[in-house]
C-alpha cells in the first residue's frame, strides 16, 4: 500500500527576531555583549527566527503547546476530524518534561482519543524517523490517518542565565555558545495517509544511516569536560556548575557531517534509490555555505550534483529548529512553489549530534 | 580539465571511490591510535611511533610509483608520462619525516634502521604486485587513496597533533607537506581517469585496488600499537 503526505502545518511563536534583537531576548552573559555572535550569524547566514521566550525569560509556549498548534494547523488546512487520527507520531531533542515521552504531553495538548502512540527521541533526523514509523503503520495498512508533529523549544538552553551559572563565573566556550546564534524555536507536522487529498506527496521511501560508532560526540548536552555525564554528580547544581548542561558542538569535527551527507547521497544513487537527474527540488535543512567547497566540486565532477537552483531552503528567515525544520521548511515550500504532479522532491535531514543522516524521496501526485 | 567532462564510466568509478574514501576514513577513526589523535589524547611517544612505522612505507612509496610507472606499454605512454612526474615529486618525502622524527625527539638512527610492520609489508608487497602487472591501470585507486591521506594528513591530523604536543616542535612538515599542489594533483587524476577508466570492468577494479590499499593502510596503523 501507498502512503501520501496530505496535509502540512506548522507554528512558529511570536513574532520573527532579528539579529540584532536576539541578546535582548536571550540575555547578555555577564551583562556583556557576545563577541562571537556576529561571527557565526555570519557563517550561518540566518537572518530571523522566532523564540518561546519573552525578554524576561518567560516560556511564552510550551513545547507541547507549539507542537499541538503545528498538527492543529495541519489538520485545519486538510478539513479533517481529530477523532479519525488513529496514530500519533512525535520528535522533539528535548520536550518540557524529562519524563513521559514527548507524545504523551501533545496527545494530551490536542486532545486526540485512543490513538497508538510514538515518540522519536534524537537531534535533527528524529523528525524523519517519527515520520517513517507513521509511514510504516500507514503502509502496511494498519492505520489510515497518521498525524507526525517534530518541535524545538531550545531557546531555553540559551538564556544567559545558563551561562552565568558556570562555576567562578568562568566564560563560556566557544562550543558552547556556537548553537546560541544558530538554533531557535518552532513546530511543523505533516498528516500521513492512505489516500491522496488534493494535490499529495507520495512518500516513495525514507532511509537513514547513521555512524555513532566511527565519530566522536558532536553535539550534546549532559557532558562534561571531564567525561562525566550530568547524572553522575552528585546535585544538578553542580552539573550545571561544571558546564555539563550546556548545549555544545564540536566545531571541529562538523565537516564529517558534509562527508556523510554526500556518502549517504551516493548510497542511494549506487543502490538505485534516486537518480540526481530525475529530481526536482531539495530541501535540506543545513546551511548551503556547509555545501561549497571541495566534497562538492568531486560530487559535480562524478556527475551526482544536483544545480542550486532546485534547492529550496526557508533557514534564513524561519531559523534552524532542529527536527523541526523539514517539516517547517516542506509545509513553506508547499505554500510557496507551484509543483507539478510527477515531480519529484529530495528532503535531506544530516544530524551533527552523533553523524546520523536522514533522507526521503516524495513524488508529487494528483487524486 | 577544469572544463572537460568525465566520461560517464569514470563518473561512476569516482563516486564509487568517493564511497570508498568516506568508508575508509570511518575505518581510521575506529583505529584506538587514531580515536587518540582525533581525541586529543595522543602522546608524544605516540607520534614517535607514528612517524617510525609511516617511514617505513613512504621511503618504499617512490619504488611502487616507478615500477607503475614502467609498467605501462606504448599504449599508455601519456599515462606513463604523468607517472614519472608524480614519482618525481614525492621520491624524496621520507627525507622531511625523519627530521621531523628527530625534531619530536627521536634518533636518526632508529628511525632509519626501522623494519616494516606487518601492515606496511602487505602494503608494499601489494601496491608492487600490482604495479608489476602490465598497464596497472587499477594503482589510480591506490594513487586517490594515498593522495586524499596526503589532503587529511595536511589538514586534519597535522593540526590535531600540534595541538597535543604544542607548535613550538615544528615538526608536522611532513604531514603538512602533502597540502601543497593538491588542486594540481586532483586535476591530473581527474584527466587519467578520464583517459584510462573506459568501461565498468576497469572501474570496478580500480575501486577494488582502492578498498584494498585502504584496508592494508588501516592494518599498518593498527600494527603501530601492537608493535
Amino acid at each position: 500500500m501507498n502512503a501520501y503526505i496530505t496535509s502540512t502545518g506548522r507554528f512558529l511563536p511570536g513574532s520573527p527576531i532579528d539579529n540584532e534583537e536576539i541578546e535582548n531576548i536571550l540575555g547578555k552573559v555577564h551583562g556583556k555583549a557576545s563577541r562571537l555572535k556576529n561571527k557565526i550569524l555570519a557563517s550561518n547566514g540566518i537572518l530571523t527566527r522566532h523564540y518561546a521566550l519573552d525578554s524576561s525569560h518567560k516560556t511564552t509556549h510550551q513545547n507541547s503547546e507549539m507542537a499541538a498548534l503545528a498538527g492543529q494547523n495541519c489538520l485545519d488546512k486538510r478539513g479533517i476530524a481529530k477523532q479519525k487520527i488513529s496514530m500519533l507520531s512525535c520528535a522533539t531533542s528535548q520536550g518540557d518534561l524529562i519524563l513521559p515521552g514527548f507524545g504523551s504531553l501533545v496527545q494530551a495538548e490536542m486532545q486526540l482519543q485512543d490513538l497508538e502512540l510514538h515518540t522519536t527521541h534524537g537531534i535533527c533526523s528524529s523528525s524523519l524517523m517519527a515520520l517513517k514509523a507513521a509511514y510504516n503503520s500507514v503502509r502496511t495498512g494498519e492505520h489510515a490517518h497518521s498525524l507526525v508533529i517534530a518541535s524545538e523549544l531550545c531557546s531555553r538552553l540559551f538564556k544567559a542565565s545558563r551561562y552565568e551559572a558556570l562555576l567562578n563565573a568562568k566564560k563560556p566556550d566557544f562550543n558552547a555558545e556556537f548553537l546560541r546564534w544558530m538554533l531557535s524555536d518552532g513546530a511543523g507536522s505533516c498528516l500521513v495517509e492512505t489516500k491522496p487529498h488534493k494535490q499529495s506527496l507520495r512518500i516513495d521511501w525514507i532511509k537513514s544511516f547513521s555512524h555513532a560508532d566511527a565519530f566522536p560526540t558532536c553535539m550534546s548536552v549532559g557532558a562534561s569536560s571531564t567525561g562525566q555525564t550530568w547524572q553522575d554528580y552528585a546535585t544538578y547544581a553542580e552539573a550545571e556548575s561544571q558546564g555539563a548542561l550546556l548545549l555544545r558542538q564540536d566545531v571541529r569535527l562538523l565537516d564529517n557531517i558534509v562527508k556523510i551527507g554526500v556518502d549517504g547521497f551516493l548510497r542511494l544513487i549506487a543502490d538505485d534509490y534516486v537518480q540526481p537527474q530525475t529530481i526536482d527540488y531539495v530541501l535540506c535543512h543545513y546551511s548551503s555555505d556547509y555545501f561549497r567547497g571541495k566534497i562538492f566540486e568531486m560530487l559535480s565532477q562524478a556527475g551526482a550534483a544536483i544545480p542550486e537552483h532546485k534547492w529550496y531552503t526557508n533557514l534564513y528567515t524561519r531559523g534552524n529548529t532542529g527536527c523541526a525544520s523539514i517539516f517547517i521548511m516542506l509545509d513553506e515550500f508547499l505554500q510557496t512553489a507551484s509543483i507539478q504532479a510527477g515531480q519529484q522532491i529530495i528532503c535531506m535531514v544530516p544530524e551533527s549530534g552523533r553523524f546520523n543522516t536522514a533522507y526521503m524521496k516524495l513524488t508529487v501526485v494528483e487524486p | 580539465m577544469d572544463q572537460t567532462q568525465l566520461n560517464p564510466h569514470a563518473q561512476a568509478c569516482l563516486r564509487g571511490l568517493m564511497r570508498v574514501w568516506f568508508d575508509f576514513e570511518r575505518r581510521l577513526n575506529r583505529i584506538e591510535l587514531i580515536k587518540r589523535l582525533e581525541t586529543a589524547a595522543f602522546s608524544l611517544e605516540d607520534y614517535q611511533s607514528l612517524l617510525l612505522h609511516l617511514r617505513q612505507q613512504v621511503i618504499e612509496g617512490s619504488r611502487w610509483i616507478t615500477r607503475c610507472a614502467s609498467s605501462f606499454t606504448r599504449d599508455y605512454a601519456d599515462v606513463r608520462s604523468i607517472v614519472i612526474g608524480h614519482a618525481n615529486d614525492e621520491h624524496k618525502d621520507y627525507e622531511l619525516l625523519e627530521k621531523d622524527y628527530v625534531a619530536c625527539g627521536g634518533s636518526l638512527s632508529d628511525i632509519q634502521r626501522g623494519e616494516r610492520n606487518p601492515g606496511s609489508d602487505a602494503l608494499h608487497g601489494f601496491l608492487m604486485y600490482r604495479a608489476s602487472l602490465e598497464n596497472p591501470i587499477d594503482l589510480l585507486g591506490a594513487m586517490w587513496m594515498i593522495e586524499g591521506l596526503g589532503d587529511k594528513m595536511a589538514t586534519s591530523w597535522a593540526k590535531q597533533i600540534d595541538t597535543a604536543l604544542g607548535r613550538e616542535l615544528n615538526c608536522t612538515r611532513f604531514l603538512r607537506y602533502h597540502a601543497e599542489n593538491d588542486h594540481q594533483h586532483l586535476q591530473r587524476f581527474y584527466q587519467m581517469l578520464h583517459r584510462t577508466c573506459t568501461d565498468q570492468l576497469i572501474a570496478d577494479r580500480i575501486e577494488k585496488t582502492a578498498i584494498v590499499v585502504g584496508r592494508l593502510y588501516c592494518l599498518q596503523l593498527e600494527e603501530i600499537d601492537e608493535a
